[in-house]
């Protein structure tokens, strides 16, 4: 509560790097069936209409901001709640997807060095079976 | 601002943003997490109309409270950074001032929450001006290029235009520093208030961040009401 009752309101101070989630999806035999593919990439272009529609409903978006602080805190070491959620999130929204038994996700955070938009993965965590309910 | 008007004025913005919040997390797939979030969002929804309705206000301000505490435990801190502890220092402050014994003390809290909506634009500004990325743009050109904001690979073509980031990048710092100062007349607050919704707006349009609008509105009334207190 107390960082809420006296902020700080340091928004942007600096641009930190950035992070993506990539996960790929693994068979029986713990050989991954998929390539690293970006969690939830943006589209290409959204609509006006569409930018308006989410200033009152924007429940995805949102959850995906709720990742990247997610993601943060996992490199800030805060790793179990955060991991699971994240698990959670991508067990989710691949369980269409036939044919996997585990997935496995990580994090690839995005920076410049100099002119260079660098790319560095920062985290990979363990192969997560299909099926474990998480919350 | 009369300040009875404009604690109530910040009732109902508070209590639309919180439910416009919660109706997104129940928004989700039914199954067991959403199950759990459900026993916090539904009970938050419910207490909002109670606050709508103007009533027995006190207890639902700490309803609310109490509620804020446990989906900072779900969450593990906030949901949605900046909203979400702008939306806790609304309600905080809201519940003081339908506690407090005294006139006094009940506009010392309103006023706290004035205070703070100004520090929230003059701390930002300069936190950025001391940035010497912010004062040649290229802090604004690496949130298009690569931050996780942008809410389209369209959007984040905007870096590839480095003196408009920069014109951009010292408009905002210098709206957010100066911003301060439109304390000192009624007409100059209102207009300041009007360039930073549409501030918040524009964030909201290209960065996705709605919920920072709403809840950065439902502390507009304590700057007008602490502005007329104050001069």
């Amino acid at each position: 509560m107390l960082p809420a009752l006296v902020p700080s309101w340091r928004f942007f101070d600096m641009i930190a790097p950035s992070p993506r989630i990539e996960y790929r999806l693994f068979d029986t035999g713990e050989t991954p069936i998929t390539d690293w593919q970006e969690y939830r990439p943006r589209p290409r272009y959204l609509s006006i209409f569409a930018m308006a529609k989410r200033m009152v409903w924007n429940p995805n978006w949102n959850e995906m901001l709720y990742l990247v602080s997610c993601s943060e805190r996992i490199m800030a070491g805060e790793q179990d709640h955060s991991a699971r959620q994240i698990q959670y999130c991508l067990r989710r929204d691949v369980k269409h997807q036939g044919g996997y038994d585990a997935l496995q996700f990580r994090l690839v955070f995005l920076h410049r060095e100099g002119e260079e938009i660098r790319k560095d993965v920062g985290y990979i965590s363990p192969l997560y079976p299909r099926g474990n309910g998480v919350g | 601002m009369d300040f009875d008007l404009a604690i109530r004025i910040t009732e109902i913005i508070l209590a639309l943003a919180f439910m416009q919040a919660s109706a997104e997390h129940l928004s989700g797939p039914k199954d067991r997490a959403c199950v759990k979030d459900r026993w916090l969002f539904v009970p938050r929804i419910f207490l909002c109309l109670l606050l709508l309705a103007g009533y027995q206000t006190p207890w639902v301000c700490a309803g609310l409270v109490a509620l804020s505490v446990l989906i900072l435990q779900r969450y593990q801190g906030p949901y949605n950074g900046g909203s979400d502890r702008m939306g806790l220092l609304v309600l905080s402050c809201l519940t003081l001032v339908h506690v407090l014994p005294s006139q006094l003390l009940q506009e010392l809290a309103f006023g706290y929450l004035g205070l703070q909506l100004v520090l929230s634009y003059f701390m930002s500004g300069w936190v950025k001006i001391v940035n010497a990325d912010w004062r040649n743009g290229r802090a604004l050109g690496d949130v298009f290029a690569f931050s996780a904001y942008p809410v389209s690979e369209h959007v984040r073509n905007w870096a590839r235009y480095p003196l408009l980031l920069r014109v951009m990048s010292w408009a905002v710092m210098g709206f957010e520093l100066i911003f301060p100062l439109c304390l000192l007349h009624h007409a100059a607050l209102v207009a300041g208030l009007l360039v930073a919704a549409s501030f918040h707006l524009a964030n909201a349009f290209l960065f996705g961040l709605n919920r920072f609008f709403w809840i950065w509105l439902a502390a507009y009334p304590s700057i007008l009401w602490l502005q007329d207190r104050l001069f």
